[in-house]
C-alpha cells in the first residue's frame, strides 16, 4: 500500500457485549413491541434493567414516534358532565382501565377532536389540547377573530412533523361566521401563536350552519378534510388516499377519490357492504355514524339497539354492547407507553 | 483499497480476524457509519471494521447487496422496469430467509447493524427477536434471551400489581 493518507479505522466499541447488555441495543429491540398497552408494563416486570428503560421518559417518547402511524384503538370517551369518561374496547390483557385515561374538568366540555393521542376539548371559554396518556395538558386562548361565544365552530388536533419529536402540535380552528364566510386558523405549539386568518366564502346553497361545524376531520397525507354538506362522512380510503362512506336502510357505501396522470380528480364508488346480517339487524333497526377512528379506519356504528365498531375495508364487525341511547362516542387511538 | 472494476467503485473492508472484501461503493455506503467515512473522503484506503467478525460481515455485505438500489447494464434503475411492489414483495421474501440463522448469530448482526449504522438490517434483526418473544410468558422470555430475574418475589409482585390490567 502506497498511499500516505491515514489509515481509516472505526472506533471499536467499548464493549462487545451481547446486543441485550447494551442499553441502546435493548432499547431498539424493545422499541418493536407491538404498540399495545401491555408491551411495557410487561417488558418492565422482566427485570431491573427492562423496567429502568421502559419507564424512561426518552424511551417512551421514542417509543410513541416509532408506533405513531398504528396505534390500536384504545377505546373512546364519552362525554359526561363534568367528565370525560374512557372506556376501552380492546380484549384483555389490553384493557386500560379507565381511571387511567379519563378526563376531569370543572364546566361541560365539548370535544373538538382527537388524533395522534391528543384530544382538542373546548372549555368554554378557552381551547384545552390534553394527552391523556401523559396527562399533560396544554391551554390556549380562542384567536381573536373567533367569537367564543359562537357555537358554529370545530376543529382539529395534530402532532408536528416527525422531525419535531411528539412534543409539538398544531390545533385548526374552524368555523362560519355571518357574513357567510368559512374561517380557519392554525395554532402552533412550537410558536406559541396563530397563524393568519385563512377565510372563504360558502358556497351558495348551504346554511352558515355548515356541518364543518360539528363532523370530525380526516387527515388525509398532510390535509385536513370536512365535510361541507351532503349525507357522507369523510374517512380513509384503503390505501391512504381520501374516501367517502354513507350509510342507508342497512347498507354501508364507500367512495373514494381518484387522481389522474393530469391531476384531474373524480370520484369512484368503492365497496357496498350489506350490513343487516352482520350486525344481526332487524326490519326496525337502522345505521347510524356515531365515530370514526382515523388511523384504524374503522366507524362507531348505533343500529337503535347496539353499538358497533365496524372496519370495512377489510370487513370485520364487533358489537361493544346493547343501548337504546344515541350518544356521541369519541373513539381514542393511541400509543401506551409507561413512562411519562 | 479503493479500486476501480468494470466502471465501478469499489472499496475494501477488513474484519478483526484478517479477512478482506472488496465491495462496490454503492454497497458499502448502506451503512451510514461507512458513507460518512467516504464523504468525508477517508476511505479510499481499506477500511477496517472491528468488532465484527469474518462471518458476519460476510452476512452484513450480502445484506447490503441485495438492498442497495440496482442498476442494469444499461444504466436504468432496475425499479423503472420491475414494479416497485413487486421489487418490494421480492426483497420481504428475501429478507425473510435471510434472518433464519440462530440466535447468536442474529444478535452478531443486532450488533453489526447498529455499529454499522444499517437501519433496514437494524430493523429486520430486532423486529425479527420481539416477533420471537413477544408472544410468550415472562419466564419464556428471560430464558430464551438468557436474561436474568433479579427481583425479589415481593418486588415482582408489586411491579404486576401496579399494572394488573396487562397480566391478565
Amino acid at each position: 500500500m502506497t498511499s500516505h493518507r491515514r489509515r481509516p479505522l472505526l472506533r471499536s466499541r467499548s464493549s462487545a457485549a451481547p446486543p441485550l447488555d447494551d442499553d441502546d441495543l435493548l432499547s431498539e429491540i424493545l422499541l418493536r413491541l407491538p404498540p399495545l398497552p401491555s408491551s411495557l408494563p410487561r417488558a418492565s416486570a422482566v427485570c431491573k434493567r427492562w423496567r429502568c428503560l421502559a419507564y424512561n421518559p426518552a424511551f417512551s417518547r421514542r417509543f410513541r414516534l416509532h408506533h405513531r402511524r398504528n396505534p390500536p384503538l384504545l377505546g373512546y370517551f364519552r362525554a359526561g358532565i363534568p367528565k370525560l369518561c374512557f372506556q376501552p374496547t380492546m380484549a384483555a390483557p389490553n384493557r386500560v382501565p379507565p381511571g387511567r385515561l379519563s378526563l376531569k374538568f370543572n364546566s361541560y366540555v365539548r370535544v373538538l377532536g382527537r388524533r395522534h393521542g391528543l384530544v382538542l376539548i373546548l372549555e368554554w371559554p378557552q381551547l384545552l389540547v390534553c394527552d391523556p396518556v401523559t396527562g399533560h395538558q396544554h391551554r390556549l386562548a380562542y384567536p381573536p377573530e373567533f367569537d367564543p361565544d359562537n357555537s358554529l365552530i370545530n376543529g382539529a388536533v395534530l402532532r408536528s412533523a416527525a422531525g419535531a419529536g411528539d412534543v409539538h402540535f398544531q390545533v385548526v380552528l374552524v368555523g362560519s361566521d355571518y357574513e357567510k364566510k368559512l374561517l380557519a386558523c392554525v395554532y402552533s405549539s412550537e410558536t406559541g401563536v396563530w397563524g393568519t386568518l385563512i377565510s372563504t366564502p360558502i358556497p351558495s346553497g348551504n346554511s352558515l350552519c355548515t356541518r364543518v361545524c360539528w363532523e370530525h376531520a380526516v387527515l388525509v397525507g398532510d390535509s385536513l378534510y370536512w365535510i361541507l354538506a351532503g349525507r357522507f362522512t369523510v374517512m380513509r380510503a384503503e390505501g391512504g388516499g381520501l374516501g367517502l362512506l354513507s350509510v342507508s336502510g342497512f347498507t354501508a357505501q364507500i367512495w373514494k377519490r381518484k387522481t389522474d396522470f393530469d391531476g384531474v380528480t373524480s370520484w369512484g364508488m368503492g365497496a357496498t357492504v350489506e350490513l343487516d346480517k352482520r350486525l344481526s339487524m332487524d326490519s326496525e333497526d337502522y345505521l347510524d355514524i356515531e365515530g370514526y377512528a382515523e388511523d384504524n379506519n374503522l366507524v362507531f356504528l348505533w343500529t337503535g339497539r347496539s353499538l358497533f365498531t365496524v372496519k370495512l375495508e377489510p370487513l370485520q364487525c364487533n358489537k361493544l354492547f346493547d343501548t337504546n341511547n344515541r350518544a356521541c362516542y369519541y373513539p381514542f387511538e393511541a400509543v401506551y407507553a409507561t413512562g411519562t | 483499497m479503493a479500486t476501480r472494476e468494470a466502471g465501478k467503485k469499489m472499496i475494501m473492508l477488513k474484519s478483526p480476524d484478517g479477512m478482506e472484501f472488496e465491495v462496490e461503493e454503492a454497497v458499502a455506503m448502506e451503512s451510514q457509519t461507512i458513507r460518512k467515512m467516504i464523504e468525508d473522503d477517508c476511505a479510499d484506503t481499506a477500511i477496517l471494521i472491528p468488532n465484527i467478525n469474518s462471518k458476519i460481515l460476510s452476512r452484513v455485505i450480502e445484506y447490503c447487496n441485495k438492498h442497495v438500489p440496482t442498476t442494469g447494464a444499461t444504466g436504468a434503475a432496475a425499479s423503472d422496469t420491475v414494479a416497485p411492489a413487486a421489487l418490494a414483495e421480492d426483497l420481504k421474501i428475501w429478507d425473510a430467509e435471510f434472518i433464519k440463522v440462530n440466535r447468536a448469530t442474529r444478535f452478531n448482526l443486532i450488533q453489526a447493524a447498529s455499529y454499522l449504522n444499517i437501519k433496514g438490517l437494524l430493523d429486520l434483526t430486532s423486529q425479527t427477536t420481539i416477533d420471537t418473544i413477544s408472544d410468550n410468558s415472562l419466564e419464556e422470555i428471560r430464558s430464551f434471551l438468557s436474561t436474568k430475574n433479579d427481583y425479589l418475589p415481593e418486588e415482582e409482585q408489586t411491579i404486576r400489581r401496579e399494572n394488573q390490567w396487562a397480566f391478565q
